[in-house]
This record gives C-alpha cells, sequence and structure tokens, in this order.
C-alpha cells in the first residue's frame, strides 16, 4: 500500500483485519464457516463485491481456504499465519512510526525503550 | 454477461452536445454508481439508456435489443427520477396497486412495510406530497419494482439525512436479497460509495473514468510539503489537482499509475507527506474547469 494506513484504510483490508481479530480472539475456530461476502456487506453496510474482495486477500494469504459450493473455512494454521503476518508487517511499520516521531522530538533511543518498557509491563497487567 | 451496452453514443440537443461518444457496458447484478457535475449528461444517458430518448448517432442495446420504444426493455427496466408523473386522479395507495400490475416482479409485501415505515399517508394524492416524500415514495417504487435493470435519477433530492441512510440502507438489503443490474446517479458520492461496485465518471459529455470503487481510492493520491519539491514530482506524474498553502508549502493530487507509485514512495524520504483522496474528493478535482478550483476567481 502507498498510503499511510492509519489515515484512511481501504474498507476491504478493514474487513480482513476485523475478520482476523475474530479468528485471532478465537471467536471463529479452525475449520469453520466465515461469515459469507453477502452477510459482511449486511453487517458493514458496504458492497457485496468489497466484502469478497476482503475475504479473497485472506484466501490467498492461506488464512482462509474455499470449499467449492459450500463458502470460504478457516484453516488450521489461520492464527500462526495472521500473528506472524501481523508481526512482520504491522507491529514493524508501526515500530517504524514510532521512531519517526521520537527522532523528530529528539527523544533518544534510551528514552524510548523507557517508555516502550513501561507501556508494555502496563498493556500486560492489563491483560490479565 | 452485459445488461447495457453503449457504443459510441453521442445527442445532440440543437446545436449542443449533452452527451458526446461515449462508449460503455454495464455486467449484470453490479451496482453502478453515475457521477457527474451539473450538466455533464447524467441524466440525458439515463434517458437514453430508459428508452425514453433517442441517441443522436451511435448504438444503445439492454438486455440485447434496442432500448428506444421497445416493450420487451421498457417491462424490464424502472427509471426513476423527481420528474415521475403519476394519476392525480389516484391515491397513493392505488397508485401501489397499480404499480404491481405493471411489473412482473412486484414484492407487494416490500412496498407496503416501507410505506408504511416511512409514515406514508395512503389516502393522499401524489402531486401534494413534498419534494423529498415523492421521492421517497418514487424509491419504493423503483425498489418494490424488483426490475432486472433498475435506474435511479437523483433518488434522493429533497430527502432528509435519515431518509437518504434509510434509502441506501434499504437499496443494499433488497439488492442482497434480490441482486439486480442497478445504476444510480447522484452528487453525494461519499454518501453512496460504500454502496457502489462501479464508478462511472462522465465529464461534459464525456466518460470521464469507469473503475470499481477500490480501485478509485488508489487512483490518486495527495502530496503535501514543500512546493519546490513537489513541482519537481509533478513532472512525472499527472497531476490533476494543485492548491497553494502559502509560505512555500503546496497541497497536490497526482495519478499513482505504474511505476510512477514507487517513485511516490520514495516522496517521503524527501520529507512530502502522502495522504489517500477521497473518491468524492478526486471526482470533483478531475471535473474541475481550472486546477485551481474557486479559489482561482479571487485571485
Amino acid at each position: 500500500m502507498i498510503v499511510n494506513p492509519n489515515s484512511m484504510t481501504p474498507i476491504y483490508i478493514q474487513i480482513a483485519e476485523w475478520l482476523e481479530t475474530q479468528i485471532l480472539n478465537e471467536a471463529i475456530h479452525s475449520d469453520e464457516k466465515i461469515y459469507s461476502q453477502y452477510q459482511l456487506a449486511e453487517m458493514y453496510n458496504i458492497n457485496p463485491a468489497t466484502a469478497a474482495k476482503g475475504l479473497n486477500l485472506l484466501a490467498d494469504q492461506n488464512v482462509l481456504y474455499k470449499k467449492r459450493g459450500l463458502g470460504m473455512f478457516v484453516s488450521k494454521d489461520a492464527r500462526h499465519i495472521i500473528l506472524n503476518k501481523r508481526k512482520n508487517e504491522k507491529l514493524q511499520s508501526m515500530v517504524k512510526d514510532v521512531t519517526k516521531e521520537a527522532v523528530q522530538l529528539g527523544v533518544g533511543v534510551e528514552e524510548l525503550i523507557v517508555m516502550i518498557r513501561k507501556m508494555h509491563s502496563e498493556a500486560k497487567g492489563g491483560n490479565q | 454477461m452485459n445488461v447495457v451496452e453503449f457504443t459510441n453514443v453521442s445527442k445532440k440537443y440543437g446545436k449542443s452536445n449533452a452527451v458526446s461518444k461515449l462508449s460503455f457496458t454495464l455486467a449484470e447484478n453490479k451496482i453502478t454508481g453515475l457521477i457527474g457535475r451539473n450538466g455533464a449528461g447524467k441524466t440525458t444517458l439515463l434517458k437514453m439508456m430508459a428508452g425514453y430518448v433517442k441517441p443522436s448517432s451511435g448504438n444503445i442495446t439492454v438486455f440485447s435489443k434496442d432500448p428506444f420504444d421497445n416493450l420487451q426493455v421498457s417491462a424490464n427496466r424502472i427509471f426513476i427520477d423527481h420528474q415521475m408523473s403519476f394519476s392525480p386522479l389516484l391515491t397513493l395507495k392505488e397508485l401501489l396497486i397499480t404499480a404491481g400490475r405493471f411489473y412482473a416482479n412486484w414484492d407487494s409485501e416490500l412496498a407496503w412495510r416501507l410505506f408504511d415505515y416511512f409514515s406514508l399517508n395512503p389516502d393522499q394524492n401524489h402531486a401534494q406530497l413534498s419534494k423529498g416524500m415523492k421521492s421517497t415514495f418514487n424509491m419504493i417504487i423503483g425498489l418494490a419494482a424488483h426490475c432486472p435493470l433498475t435506474i435511479f435519477d437523483e433518488p434522493t433530492s429533497g430527502m432528509d439525512a435519515a431518509v437518504r441512510k434509510d434509502f441506501y440502507r434499504a437499496l443494499l438489503k433488497d439488492y442482497l436479497n434480490h441482486p439486480r443490474t442497478i445504476i444510480l446517479s447522484s452528487h453525494l458520492v461519499s454518501e453512496i460509495e460504500d454502496l457502489l461496485e462501479d464508478i462511472l465518471l462522465i465529464n461534459d459529455g464525456e466518460k470521464y473514468l469507469h473503475l470499481s470503487v477500490e480501485e478509485l481510492r488508489e487512483y490518486a493520491v495527495g502530496v503535501s510539503g514543500n512546493a519546490s519539491a513537489i513541482k519537481e514530482l509533478a513532472q512525472q506524474h499527472s497531476l490533476i489537482h494543485q492548491k497553494d498553502m502559502g509560505s512555500g508549502r503546496m497541497y497536490a493530487v497526482m495519478k499513482t499509475e505504474g511505476a510512477a507509485k514507487q517513485a511516490l514512495d520514495q516522496t517521503r524520504k524527501l520529507g512530502l507527506e502522502l495522504t489517500p483522496v477521497a473518491v468524492d474528493d478526486l471526482c470533483m478535482h478531475v471535473t474541475s474547469k481550472s486546477q485551481g478550483g474557486i479559489d482561482s476567481v479571487f485571485n
């Protein structure tokens, strides 16, 4: 993507991300049927072709697999794929943004690490 | 299968061209938005599609037939606009019953549910309705007819924001239940873009572009920052719009095509900021007569 994803993520990617989160949260399990393009269109008030694009994106990444005539299902290692992808792409780019901002503000590496350490322990504590 | 095919279609009113050399096709069961400025030729295009107006030259087929004066085409399409005339002798209730006799796929239950939801009075006359209420009633007919080709020309004119929102949702839900070819023209791109699959943008009677909404969202990119850096960049890219932001800064909208995409990616290193361009802004910029917009009048 060439645009800054924070400002205006395309809808089909938002759909794909939402589905990924559903899988990560185990709202939908492996080998379970995922929402159809029509269900997503109705839920999000969008054209079904846009919803299909989100589903196909995940199918291309092997998060979902197609069963002819039955629709799309969550693949066995979907969680693994999603976690890896988020680590490598989303987290990386967020770290990049944070680092850039820190450089602009003249915040040093050490100071940044202290901040991250603090946030990390806070976030971990919040989850328990 | 293509439901609608326009090949080199022109329409002249007197000496002026309303539509010129327009070619496009509409595939079956898609929702297409017809976007254009006032006077761009939207209504003329839709009226030719409906078979109300004969083109001056070129070829039109709807369901593989010439739509002009064609019974089979007119039975399979419905054209909804704010000028629809209904018999002044019939009440709204009688109009709905009559409409049901005209259209083979008429969904009477949907018609009455919508009628009640929008609190229309069955004993009223169409001519007595307010502009917004007229549009609402026409929209109900357009939806309930379930025509294989459903044409809406500015269906929301006069409707308040709440009714427009309800209409878009009703249109989508009914489309999901009964997929069919729908084309609607509107000025309010931002309100309908999520609903659409494709956008047909016309300008001065000519086709400007016909793309999926998703492609349009990535068609152009906004660049802001140092003016001289942007001007340099603009030499390699098609410039769509530019605006001076003062103190040596400017904002420009450029086309993101092929190889140019990578060059644009480099711009972040030059300290230029890239922002996505909303579809309605893009439609406005590309159909603008001058690159500076209204500001250029005051300079």
